[in-house]
């Protein structure tokens, strides 16, 4: 049997740029009652059996929300229909309707009640209820004494208690401590055993992988792919990857790093009067003048993709001559970690520029940095170790990934059982 | 006939709303749920003093006369304004969760209701301090002639509370609405003195009905006009009627428009 069946829904909302609700705007600014209508469901159909768990996933503003909010029957659709058998419970807005001056267990009624049960049901779970909001004594203490941790635990164990067939949850992440989300996680998963249906709305992917048995991704009104959760989530994942890569503008060097005589500090004359701690430091007989990045197309950017190939070219101007330079350059944490730095000197490679400008580039062919965000350095120092021009946190750049394992470096693996 | 199955189920809800409101009313006040019947003691202090002193009326028992149509009155007129404003006032419940609209409205109609039950205790004491004395045979009359009440003034909550979601002047015009509505009922006058010609109106108006049929079984001591009784319980229900289809069609869109 189906839990839930929506079928071919639109919903429009009216957008009014400027409204006015009162007589004396309504006649004088007709006009202004113009509105534009924004269509945010296109015809959307699914069903949901008994028992089964479904993530609705998509970005911002592409109707998720909308979606439970016409499954609780908050606002109705234009057209479609939906048919839901058995008792809603949405845990869209905990703890709404709480009085706050009547204690835990006199809004434990009240929210109850909201949710359709009677006295005489909800005596016969008040017990349930206040064991699982952890409340102990306090239930008899009035609401607005509580910390707003008791006042979500309060509301989610009145929401979860109510023996609803269809729980429609967005975003529950958000309450309470680890211990009191992992306590919620089994407390559905025991619900979902016993055969209650469910709908989870999250930005977190991986408690939809978790959890659901089915996905449905969302873009722009439009049901973008149905199906097992896990392959919607990794298609909805590399989708964003892609996305965000494609979107990106190629950003000129120079706007993160300005050119050295406005906001560098002056070129040191001495080695001991160099100040490291600084931002960037250096003699400046060679001077750094940008820093490109550029990815597998060529295109200068600031987003790469973990395994494509990176660039990254160190364009110079020499003031003073020398004989040989060392160019480095390093990959660090957002946090300041080191992860992996390395110069022309520990490669064995003998750089000796002219006496005008020039570029160096180091070739990455499989960038093995994981999705995050991570800043640059680079450097020239003289044969000695001498600081030149040396830049900390040049730029930082994002990575993207469709690979995600935890940590910063991708490592090539493969998994085999033995026995 | 489901939304009624629905709101019926949904009586605890209402039940404990109304309690909310009624134990809420006052709180904080020094004299606290006293107000419930010193407010309409004071009331009628002042129009006993205007009409006795000042405007002078040759009723009988005039406070007693009076009493007996303002507490009914002001159990309709809070229901039609304040009952226009309870919608509005709840829309953090309406935009976050589901339950049947209809409660709002209902419970709010049902708290006032209650309100004027506990005024009446100040009536009965009135009447018997005064030396005025109960109806006994009347009083089997009274809880008709309420339940008519309650149906015109759940009627008029209906249609007023739908209609502020949109219109939000409404809750505005409704004040001086009431107010005029009260002088147009002959609450503070009998309506031996209306001019003939503007008798229809006053025919029309329902209320004037139902405060009549008050004023028969407690002041004049008599059966209420049974034509009377009727035809405000008629009116009762098809404003009720009138209320709820107004409310079934515009309640939908009230998640969007709050």
């Amino acid at each position: 049997m189906n839990a839930i069946e929506v079928k071919d829904i639109t919903k429009s909302f009216r957008i009014y740029p400027d409204k006015g609700s009162q007589l004396k705007e309504k006649l004088l600014f007709r006009k202004r009652n113009r509105h534009e209508v924004r269509q945010v469901l296109k015809g959307i159909s699914f069903t949901v059996e008994k028992g089964c768990s479904l993530g609705l996933i998509g970005h911002n503003g592409c109707g998720k929300s909308t979606t439970l909010k016409l499954l609780t029957k908050i606002i109705y659709p234009d057209s479609g229909e939906i048919k839901i058998n058995g008792r809603v419970s949405s845990l869209l807005e905990l703890g709404a309707g709480f009085h706050p001056d009547m204690t835990g267990r006199e809004n434990i009624y009240t929210n109850a009640s909201i949710f359709g049960l009677t006295k005489k049901e909800t005596d016969a779970r008040i017990r349930d209820i206040i064991d699982f909001s952890e409340l102990g004594e306090f239930i008899d203490d009035p609401v607005r004494t509580y910390s707003s941790g008791m006042y979500m635990r309060l509301a989610f164990a009145v929401a979860i208690n109510v023996d609803a067939d269809i729980l429609l949850i967005d975003e529950i992440l958000a309450v309470g401590d680890a211990n009191f989300q992992t306590k919620c996680f089994d407390r559905l998963r025991e619900l979902k055993a016993e055969g209650t249906s469910m709908i989870l709305v999250t930005h977190d992917l991986s408690s939809v992988e978790k959890f659901c048995d089915r996905a449905i991704w969302l873009n722009d009104g439009v049901i973008c792919r149905e199906g097992k959760a896990a392959e919607v989530v990794d298609a909805y994942y590399s989708f964003m990857n892609r996305r965000k890569a494609e979107n990106s503008a190629p950003v000129p060097a120079v706007e993160e790093a300005p050119p050295a005589e406005e906001t560098s500090p002056a070129p040191a004359d001495d080695a001991d009067e160099m100040d490291y701690s600084a931002n960037r430091f250096g003699m400046r007989y060679i001077e750094i003048t940008s820093v490109c990045m550029r990815d597998a197309s060529g295109k200068d950017t600031r987003i790469f993709t973990t395994g494509d190939s990176l660039s990254i070219e160190i364009n110079y101007k020499v003031n003073r001559p020398l004989d040989e330079y060392v160019f480095g350059f390093g990959f660090y944490t957002i946090e300041g970690a080191c992860l992996y730095g390395n110069n022309t000197q520990l490669d064995r490679l003998k750089i000796s520029p002219g006496t005008d400008t020039g570029t160096v580039a180091v070739d990455i062919p499989h960038l093995p940095l994981l999705a995050g965000k991570y800043a640059l350095n680079a450097a020239i120092v003289d044969k000695d170790g001498t600081p030149m021009d040396f830049y900390r946190k040049y730029c930082s750049f994002e990575v993207v990934s469709d690979d995600r394992s935890e940590g910063y470096i991708s490592i090539d693996h493969k998994w085999r059982t033995i026995r | 006939m489901n939304t009624l199955k629905e709101i019926f189920s949904y009586r605890q809800m209402i039940s404990s709303l109304v309690r909310r409101d009624l134990r809420g009313r006052y709180k904080g006040s020094f004299l606290g749920f006293l107000w419930t019947f010193i407010n309409p003691l004071l009331q009628l202090l002042v129009y006993t003093a205007v009409f006795s002193l000042i405007l002078r009326t040759n009723i009988e028992r005039y406070y007693l006369y009076l009493f007996v149509g303002l507490i009914p009155w002001i159990f309709f007129s809070s229901s039609l304004t304040g009952g226009a404003a309870s919608v509005v006032a709840q829309k953090d419940l309406i935009k976050k969760i589901y339950f049947p609209r209809q409660v709002i409205p209902i419970s709010y109609v049902t708290s006032c209701f209650i309100n004027m039950l506990l005024s009446f205790i100040a009536v009965f004491a009135v009447m018997i301090v005064s030396g005025a004395g109960i109806y006994f045979p009347g009083l089997v009359c009274l809880p008709v002639i309420m339940a008519a009440e309650y149906l015109l003034a759940l009627g008029a909550a209906l249609l007023t509370s739908a209609v502020t979601v949109y219109f939000r002047d409404l809750e505005h015009i409704l004040g001086i609405f009431s107010m005029a509505w009260m002088y147009m009922t002959p609450i503070m006058y009998d309506r031996s003195i209306v001019p003939q010609r503007l008798m229809p109106v006053f025919r029309l108006n329902p209320m004037t009905h139902v405060i009549e049929c008050y004023r028969a079984v407690l002041y004049y001591k008599c059966m209420p006009d049974m034509k009377g009784l009727l035809s405000a319980a008629g009116l009762g229900i098809v404003f009720l009627v009138a209320g709820h289809f107004v409310f079934l069609k515009l309640q939908k869109r009230f998640a969007e428009e709050l």
